[in-house]
């Protein structure tokens, strides 16, 4: 069983809070889910709506269909109409609108409720949610719940006071439409504590379970949220979250206090990362570990910034002037985003150079389901790794020395001692410079230094690149490529593809650069196979990477730029 | 304790004559006579004659971007609160590619000295003019007579709410080495502006302009007024640059107002364990 639940308003009036609530409902009563919300630009008098689906199994994809569609105004109504069904179930309030369309529909009396028990407009959406429950066979006692838990601090006169309006749509539905009530979200009797994670919580999560002590940012949607959940954490964490003045002056920021020790993050989206892109580049020369995170929303420019696109990965990749080595990694799903956060960390670290992690907003702001055992293994097994970032004193020479913080070696990595460490000094330097940090312009030690940075590159080949994970059959004549959040759409394609009878395959990349093309150039160039490449943008822009890699030619490409995530069917329609 | 030698780095390759050959010896005695070793000093450079100090001062250094010295300052600082950060940088590096970042960092009182090297123009790229530039001034830039109203430091800085502000003259070393001593020591953030002349690019503000202009503020000038502090950095205007440290108050400066930073620094705290009482947010 699979059910999508719609709620939609006007903007300001709490619909993302209430889609959030119904998420963490359907999760504790035992259930999956994947939500997606949809805002425009603006704080008020634009329309929102928030799509939750739920399911037994695990969720990985919207679904087409509307089961349930919570109409807080009329316009909610006409907007999403064309995914109801005869079966579909419209909530709404007769006092607001009417309509004539065959749909189920259940009619609850927000405004009169609202009045009756003086409440404030926002309150409506306690209303919808108590009548949601009633109407899917969920109990009450998981949002009274909720609502106490957000409202303690006020005191419990507050929170009754709430719970009344979410208790008068519950009962309301319950006595009028009896009859039309599913067992959509009856309480599961097995359950498996989840979390309900969205991709920039999952980052938040990582960051700091990753030891990343300061992280700056400058708010730009949609990569705000990490910042204000780290922000509300620092007490507890001790991490430094810091809103500087500009982009430029948060990478810097970043880079000082990576300079100084401590493991550090930047946040933002394509507008912000291209103020950072010199620095980026000084972190490249310098040798500086910062992980950036990079949230991708449709450009160019300002762009639609509360939309989703996965239109900067060419320019992620080719960021910053000069050639230094950097690593791009770019997570399919909210467990990939913590594994690959823990790990972005460590390479920034180990490889001394700048890693991009690049998410987008569909994945960044949507919420999706993670058990709660798996989060508990993987933050007990994480390794903190430094490579050659040496925090302990050396000992101290007889007479103060000049440190090789470049020195050439084998791997490209060289030792780092810490600012501070005694009998020591060295610099690092946004000029190129020899072994020992001073600026230099000979050719010789030029050449030394720019294959010693390069030689990283082949290091981390070696030692952490992963090849693409390969999903589906393997003899099938059907495969898929692609990167990133269109991960779980294509899965979710592949099983409804399965079940008309059409095999598929899928590799999927995280990993996304550098690529070892020795490795993986073989599974992409099977002359008997049709390979189909997915990507949120225009360009098909990892096409345009694997092609200059590897030589690869994609003749087949599904594409969307319109700012909304593929859909599932746009992939089956293509085969 | 460590000697000037021991901050010396490579030959300066400044030209002969030029006023940063004066900041940068007055910085390493300043830095001696407070008692500090190389290894226990972070520096971090701008872009710029004044940045080529790098190659020359022995420190735990960062040569930065053109303009970016403040921010990186700023981290290294957050990062590890025990470490004494300067920053050097130039007039054209932090009042124009970098102003913004100057403006807010004076807001945020943070604790990191900015020593500027003041010519009024940019000396590395051969003379354009530079934001302290006088209204009217030819460069190679600015053919015609620059347009702009020069940038007030001083009053900048006043404005943004910065805890100390200094003037210094390259040409008065024993002056500016305790003007700096001051700075360093001054918890909070402090504004070094040291006018500098620059012999080969700037032929109005050179050494003998301002030996006729300058003046040191008396032993019982009132520092911590701010008005009076103003009228002081409003003296440009005449052509008359004071000497001396021309505002100091005492506010908390940013670390110390973290809770995180309210102890042990940054670096030297222990991990963070308690992953539990944040996971549960999202059940």
């Amino acid at each position: 069983m699979t059910f999508t639940w719609k709620i939609g308003g006007e903007a300001g009036f709490g619909i993302m809070t209430t889609g959030l609530l119904f998420s963490k409902i359907a999760s504790r009563l035992g259930y999956y889910i994947l939500d997606y919300v949809e805002y425009p630009s603006l704080i008020r008098g634009g329309h929102n709506a928030y799509e939750v689906c739920v399911s037994d199994k695990e969720v990985t994809a919207l679904k087409k269909n509307i089961d349930v569609l919570v109409c807080l105004n009329e316009e909610t109504f006409h907007k999403h109409k064309n995914r109801l069904t005869s079966q579909s179930l419209v909530l709404y309030d007769k006092e607001e609108f009417d309509f004539t369309d065959n749909f189920n529909k259940i009619n609850v009396s927000l405004k009169k409720i609202l009045t009756d028990l003086k409440g404030q407009a926002v309150m409506k959406n306690t209303i919808a949610l108590g009548a949601s429950l009633s109407i899917l066979g969920g109990k009450i006692e998981v949002l009274l719940d909720l609502i106490a838990e957000q409202f303690k601090k006020k005191g419990d006169e507050i929170v009754r006071f709430n719970q009344q309006f979410a208790i008068a749509g519950y009962e309301e539905v319950k006595k009028n439409y009896s009859f039309l009530i599913k067992n959509f979200l009856i309480e599961k009797e097995e359950k498996q504590e989840k979390l309900v994670l969205s991709g920039n919580e999952a980052f938040s999560l990582g960051a700091v379970v990753s030891d990343c002590r300061l992280y700056a940012a400058y708010p730009m949607t949609p990569s705000s949220s990490v910042l204000h959940t780290l922000a509300s954490w620092q007490e507890k964490t001790g991490m430094i979250v810091r809103h500087s003045e500009d982009e430029i002056a948060v990478i810097n920021t970043a880079l000082g206090a990576s300079f100084a020790g401590v493991r550090a993050a930047v946040g933002t989206s394509g507008g912000g990362f291209s103020l950072m892109v010199e620095s980026l580049s000084l972190a490249g020369v310098a040798e500086i570990p910062v992980v950036v995170f990079l949230a991708q929303r449709p450009g160019p420019a300002t762009g639609m910034p509360t939309w989703t696109e996965q239109g900067d990965l060419l320019f992620a990749i080719f960021s910053g002037h000069g050639e230094f080595p950097k690593i791009v990694l770019a997570p399919g799903d909210q467990k990939e985003m913590i594994e690959l956060t823990l790990k972005a960390f460590n390479l920034a670290d180990i490889y001394q150079t700048p890693v991009i992690f690049v998410s987008d907003m569909y994945l960044s702001e949507g919420h999706k389901s993670v058990e709660r055992d798996w989060v508990d293994k993987i933050v007990r097994e994480y390794q903190i790794r430094r490579g050659k970032i040496n925090l302990s004193q050396k000992e101290n020479p007889q007479k103060l020395e000049i440190f090789l913080r470049y020195k050439v070696t084998e791997d490209g990595i060289s030792e780092k001692i810490l600012p501070g460490t005694a009998g020591y000094f060295y610099q690092e330097n946004s000029y190129e410079h020899l072994e020992d940090g001073h600026t230099t312009e000979e050719a010789e030690p030029r050449k030394d230094q720019v294959e010693k940075r390069l030689r990283k590159w082949q290091t981390y080949l070696k030692n952490d690149f992963q090849l693409p994970k390969f999903y589906g059959n393997e003899k099938a004549e059907i495969v898929f490529i692609s990167w990133g959040s269109t991960k779980g759409i294509v899965l979710e394609a592949q099983k409804r593809l399965k079940e008309k009878g059409i095999e598929t395959g899928f590799y999927h990349f995280n990993h996304i650069y550098p690529l070892d093309k020795e490795k993986f150039s073989q599974l992409l160039k099977k002359d008997n196979k049709r390979y189909l490449l997915v990507e949120n943008n225009a360009l098909g822009q990892f096409g345009k990477i694997l092609a200059m890699e590897a030589g690869l030619d994609f003749k087949e490409k599904i594409l969307r730029y319109d700012g909304r995530p593929i859909t599932v069917e746009e992939i089956i329609e293509k085969i | 304790m460590a000697s000037i030698q021991d901050f010396s780095g490579y030959q300066p390759t400044w030209c002969p004559g030029c006023g940063d050959w004066g900041i940068g010896m007055a910085i390493k005695k300043a830095l001696v006579e407070l008692n500090y070793s190389p290894d226990q000093v972070a520096v971090v450079f701008g872009i710029g004659c004044s940045g080529n100090m790098n190659d020359f001062l022995n420190a735990y250094g960062l040569h930065s971007l053109h303009g970016r010295a403040l921010p990186n300052a700023i981290g290294i600082k957050l990062a590890n609160h025990k470490l004494p950060v300067l920053a050097v940088v130039g007039d054209g590096d932090c009042y124009g590619e970098g102003g913004n970042h100057f403006i807010h960092a004076c807001r945020g009182n943070h604790d990191i000295t900015v020593i500027v090297h003041d010519n009024g123009v940019y000396g590395l790229t051969t003379g354009q003019s530079a934001p302290t530039a006088l209204k009217g001034y030819r460069s190679k830039s600015t053919p015609l007579g620059l347009i702009e109203a020069p940038v007030n430091p001083l009053a900048l800085a006043l404005t943004s709410g910065v805890t100390f502000v200094a003037q210094g003259f390259a040409g008065d070393l024993n002056h500016l080495v305790l003007i700096l001593k001051e700075a360093i020591t001054h918890k909070g953030f402090s504004l070094v502006n040291v006018l500098q002349p620059c012999v080969t690019f700037n032929k109005v503000n050179t050494y003998q302009y301002y030996l006729q202009r300058v003046y040191k503020l008396d032993k019982d000038y009132q520092k911590d007024n701010f008005k009076l502090a103003l009228d002081k950095a409003l003296e440009v205007n005449e052509e008359k640059f004071p000497l001396g440290v021309i505002y100091q108050v005492k506010r908390p400066c940013y670390h110390e107002s973290l809770p995180q930073t309210s102890s042990l620094p940054l670096v030297e705290k222990k991990r963070f364990l308690e992953y539990d009482s944040l996971i549960k947010e999202f059940i």
